[in-house]
């Protein structure tokens, strides 16, 4: 199919570059090699030519130049027998394409009348508006920058129908899209269309008519070119640096409306050119590969009302929904609302109604965005004081998304609720439970916006690992009932899941730089097994804070080879360490508190040190204030191990792991333990005997001294001495 | 924000009665946002209120410490607790009611108390009133589950002995991290005049006497009986004189 398209592309340029090459003669002979060409009032001379090959076209003979570049370009049209095209060739088509298009365009500007109404709107009846000038391209090339308009669509051709037509004019701005539309099928364009609509047209209403021809698809492109040179700060001539800057910013792409000739197959090799993929309401043939483009370079066929969301996951464009569209106010003040059984119109769920909450992941063509249903009653169907099942089913799709992600999005939950004014929301899982005011409900809150909220805060907040979200709000008891089970069952294997993590189980690590700001050596390497030592990363939440972040403090550290199988050392882990700790570090051993340890920024929960008269080691957390077994306090402890200090013998880790397997296990683990304070030792009884029974050994906390039997070292030693603990049969640490 | 009414006292003198009595006075004034805290693990506030009582907070903790497996995966601490908390209150059309339960058992409590004077300063923020009737030793305001205290109540028998007490709760609070705004002494049980060494006894604390509360035969009866005493006529001797004294205790808050 591809080849096809690149054919047909390759023949659209060899079409426009003649068509250049023929009103360019036409136009040295009428005005001459010295009469100016320029699009007006703009700096950056006919853009893509700057901006691509740097030329600083200002007289119709300098078009030369661009068209000996236009000719140089083209490759041969590909012969029937040909197979193996053709996206190089393509592309050098489509920007063979661009050069034409620009010379035909810019010579349009000699043309007395003007064949294009140089202002913001049409007026008048005059409806094409040609080039932007600087002035439309500063004000809204920023909107490009800060966020405001992700990006355009170039729309070629028209319509099946005007109501078609203005529908996906109207779906375009609803996402902030910018519409340029050019090029007519048969004559008539899209513009054309919502003209006779009576659609207000023009840069304010972000509904752009540049011209009827299909070279003045050109004015997309150049705008992009001008985008990349004046705020991407690309040098003109540096074609790398403007096609990568509107690939990585600028989330364009090209809407084919009816059949698509050679020259509009042309164009859509130009925009590839771009990282701009072409998508089509005609079968056109598709080149899925990525390789340009983020993802697909061109699709086809779409039905219409599906094309700007499929045009829309295709570029891979993510749409921020700024405020959450529901009748009442939402914020994080509104957080910790309780609403009092007075002011309540609904209970939903709780202790004596069915529900649960659940988010799983789908292929994407199984997820219809935004789109939200209610199974069961909603709220103006049940009476004041009712109190009724409640479940929310949220299926999300993505091309980044992973199953590992659903909790955590389904945990976020809670918290976006609550945002709401007049929403209480408790609980998660099957234990939800919520309630909704009289007042939210007198404000008309309707079930469904239990999705909106859901829909537009996953999008905001997590836009970056999934594409589209549908929800299910169900109300109606069976079906809560039918499906209840099956999520218990995801529940729990998520749970042995998360239980049977291990560190052999992954390839990847995640770092934690976090702290770099006030203890720039240190390095926090965070495993399923060893979580960081703030207690607050695990090793699910720095791979899903990477994704979400990719640029962010925390990064996926392969393991590499392994270096030792008992200490947990390996050659990725190594050099990674060695590089971000500023070259201090030069191993790093994942399992040992004696040898090469992990260093701490100061955030540690809990500090291990050796106690080397007992052969093992105390554990004292941050807020026991008391002197410790060590001589030392916690405070002093902390400077001992803070600051990116590899310090044999002192470790700070979180108090989750005390419970893991990898725990010191270099030196034997958990066996090693011989004093912690009380209230550790309490919160932390049954995970330390579980661990303890596993090397055979019962009741282990009761082995362990604390405050009450032992404050020196001696006293620990005679302490462990009395109750045979295991450590003193153990090999010395040192 | 919500406004703290704090009752305390020794174990005998009638605060329960007293601080059932205020909630029944709000609610007579229309006010019908009020959070009931009992925080006595000696007497059942509820009974006085003849509601229910919830699972108390005591409780919760107890199961928390206990049985931290099954605190669904992904979910906090604080987010359980808090869940179990909304659960375990008690709800009625004039108030709502939440039961602190027995004090605590061996070991360290740092991390939930940490956690319970987060959620219950956020349960609080919901109501116009919180009522919290301590026991004497104010465990809970020693524990600063309570931050804030807008009237702290002290009542007192009308013997020297207990003024002493209540001077010394008075005191102890002082030690504390609590904030109150106003603090006054509330003689119960007096019959007639108090006595001249009593008055002394007050004088010497640096107490200052809200009111003393004659005994009321009616709500004595009616205690005997077991009946609510929240449900006592409004023209009984002890309501009236509540009616005087809160007026007086709010006459410069705006809006009571």
């Amino acid at each position: 199919m591809s080849k096809l398209i690149a054919t047909r592309a390759i023949r659209g340029a060899h079409k426009l570059v003649a068509r250049a090459e023929k009103a360019l003669t036409e136009a040295l002979e009428k005005k001459g090699p010295d009469a100016r060409v320029e699009f007006p009032n703009t700096g950056y001379y006919l853009p893509i030519s700057h901006g691509i090959l740097g030329l600083n076209i200002e007289t119709v003979g300098g078009l030369r130049d661009l068209l000996l570049e236009a000719q140089r370009l083209l490759p041969p049209i590909p012969v029937e027998k040909l197979w193996v095209p053709y996206l190089g060739h393509t592309l050098d088509a489509g920007m063979a394409t661009l050069f034409a298009d620009e010379i035909i365009e810019a010579i349009k500007y000699t043309e007395d009348p003007l064949p294009y109404f140089p202002q913001p709107n049409p007026e008048n009846g005059k409806l094409w508006l040609g080039a932007a000038n600087d002035i439309i391209m500063r004000e809204r090339g920023i909107e490009f920058v800060d966020g405001t308009a992700p990006g355009f669509a170039a729309i070629v051709g028209n319509c099946p129908t005007n109501e078609i037509a203005v529908q996906i004019a109207r779906e375009l701005q609803e996402k902030n899209l910018y519409v340029f539309m050019s090029a007519s099928t048969d004559g008539f364009s899209m513009a054309e269309q919502l003209q006779e609509e009576g659609v207000q047209l023009g840069w304010d209403t972000r509904l752009v008519p540049f011209g009827d021809d299909v070279a003045a698809t050109v004015h997309a492109l150049g705008f992009a070119t001008r985008a990349a040179l004046s705020f991407g700060g690309a040098k003109p001539g540096d074609y790398q640096r403007v096609l990568q800057y509107n690939k990585s910013r600028i989330f364009a792409f090209v809407l084919a409306f009816g059949p698509v000739d050679d020259e509009k197959h042309a164009q859509a090799a130009g925009a590839i050119n771009f990282g701009f993929p072409t998508i089509a309401d005609t079968d056109i043939g598709q080149i899925l590969p990525s390789g340009i483009c983020t993802y697909e370079h061109v699709v086809s066929p779409v039905e219409h009302d599906k094309i700007v969301s499929k045009a829309i996951e295709v570029r891979g464009l993510k749409i921020a929904i700024s405020k959450v569209p529901i009748p009442v106010p939402f914020g994080p003040a509104f957080q910790g609302e309780r609403v009092r059984k007075e002011e309540m119109y609904v209970e939903l769920a709780g202790t004596s109604n069915p529900g649960f909450e659940f988010t799983t992941s789908r292929e994407l063509h199984e997820v219809e965005d935004g789109k939200i249903t209610v199974v069961g009653p909603d709220i103006d169907d049940v009476q004041e004081g009712a109190s009724i099942p409640l479940a929310f089913w949220v299926e999300v799709a993505g091309r980044k998304m992973q199953r590992d992600f659903e909790p955590i999005l389904e945990r976020q939950i809670h918290d976006f609720m609550n945002c709401a004014h007049g929403i209480f929301h408790m609980g998660q899982r099957d234990i939800n439970w919520v309630r909704i005011s009289k007042e939210a409900k007198q404000a008309g809150f309707k079930f469904s916006h239990f999705g909106s909220v859901i829909h537009a805060k996953y999008h905001s907040e997590y836009g970056t690992i999934f594409d589209k979200v549908q929800v299910t709000i169900i109300t109606d008891r069976e079906e809560v009932l039918k499906r209840i089970e099956g999520v218990r069952e995801v529940y729990r294997e998520r749970d042995e899941r998360m239980a049977g993590l291990t560190d052999e189980s992954v390839e990847t690590y995640y770092s934690c730089l976090l702290c770099q700001s006030f203890a720039p050596n240190h390095v926090c390497i965070i495993t399923p097994e060893r979580s960081g030592l703030c207690g607050a990363y695990n090793w699910l939440d720095g791979k899903a804070a990477h994704e979400i972040k990719p640029a962010g403090a925390n990064q996926p550290v392969p393991k590499g080879r392994l270096i030792d199988t008992v200490k947990g050392q390996w050659v990725g882990v190594n050099e990674y360490v060695f590089k971000n700790s500023h070259k201090t570090l030069e191993a790093f051993n994942c399992y040992s508190i004696m040898d090469f340890p992990m260093t701490s920024c100061g955030c540690f929960e809990c500090i291990s040190c050796v106690l080397p008269m007992c052969n093992g080691i105390m554990t004292v957390y941050r807020e026991y204030l008391d002197m410790t077994p060590s001589g030392m306090k916690f405070s002093t402890l902390a400077g001992t191990v803070g600051g990116g200090l590899q310090t044999p013998g002192f470790i700070g880790h979180s108090k989750q792991y005390v419970g893991s397997r990898k725990f010191v296990s270099a030196e034997g683990g958990i066996r090693r333990l011989v004093w912690m304070h009380k209230s550790l030792k309490e919160e932390l009884a049954e995970v330390i005997n579980a661990r303890a029974a596993e090397h055979g050994i019962e009741n282990f906390v009761d082995m362990i001294a604390d405050e009450t039997v032992a404050n020196t070292e001696e006293e620990v030693l005679a302490y462990i001495s009395s109750v045979n603990h295991p450590v003193l049969s153990m090999p010395a640490l040192f | 924000m919500s406004t703290t009414i704090a009752i305390s006292g020794k174990g005998g003198v009638g605060k329960s009665t007293i601080a059932a009595l205020i909630i029944r006075w709000l609610n007579d004034r229309g006010h019908r946002s009020v959070l009931a805290v009992d925080a006595d693990a000696n007497v059942n506030l509820n009974e006085l209120l003849g509601v229910n009582a919830g699972q108390a907070i005591g409780n919760i903790r107890e199961e928390m410490k206990e049985k931290v497996g099954d605190i669904p995966h992904g979910m906090t601490k604080q987010q359980f607790l808090q869940y179990k908390i909304h659960q375990g209150l008690v709800e009625t059309p004039n108030f709502d009611l939440v039961t602190m339960g027995r004090p605590e058992g061996p070991g360290c409590y740092c991390y939930a108390n940490n956690l319970l004077r987060d959620i219950l300063k956020a349960l609080s923020d919901n109501y116009e009133y919180v009522v919290i009737d301590n026991e004497a030793g104010m465990e809970h305001l020693s524990r600063r589950t309570a931050q804030h205290i807008d009237y702290l109540l002290i009542i007192s028998d009308p013997t020297v002995r207990g003024v002493q007490t209540a001077g010394k709760i008075s005191r102890l609070l002082q030690e504390l991290d609590t904030r109150v705004g106003q603090k006054r002494l509330i003689v119960n049980q007096a019959n007639g005049e108090l006595k001249p060494s009593v008055d002394a006894q007050i004088t010497k604390e640096g107490l200052q006497l809200l009111t003393a509360l004659e005994e009321d035969e009616e709500v004595r009866s009616n205690d005997a009986d077991g009946n609510p005493t929240y449900h006592i006529p409004a023209t009984s001797a002890l309501y009236k004189s509540i009616d005087v004294m809160m007026t007086k205790l709010f006459a410069n808050l705006v809006g009571a």
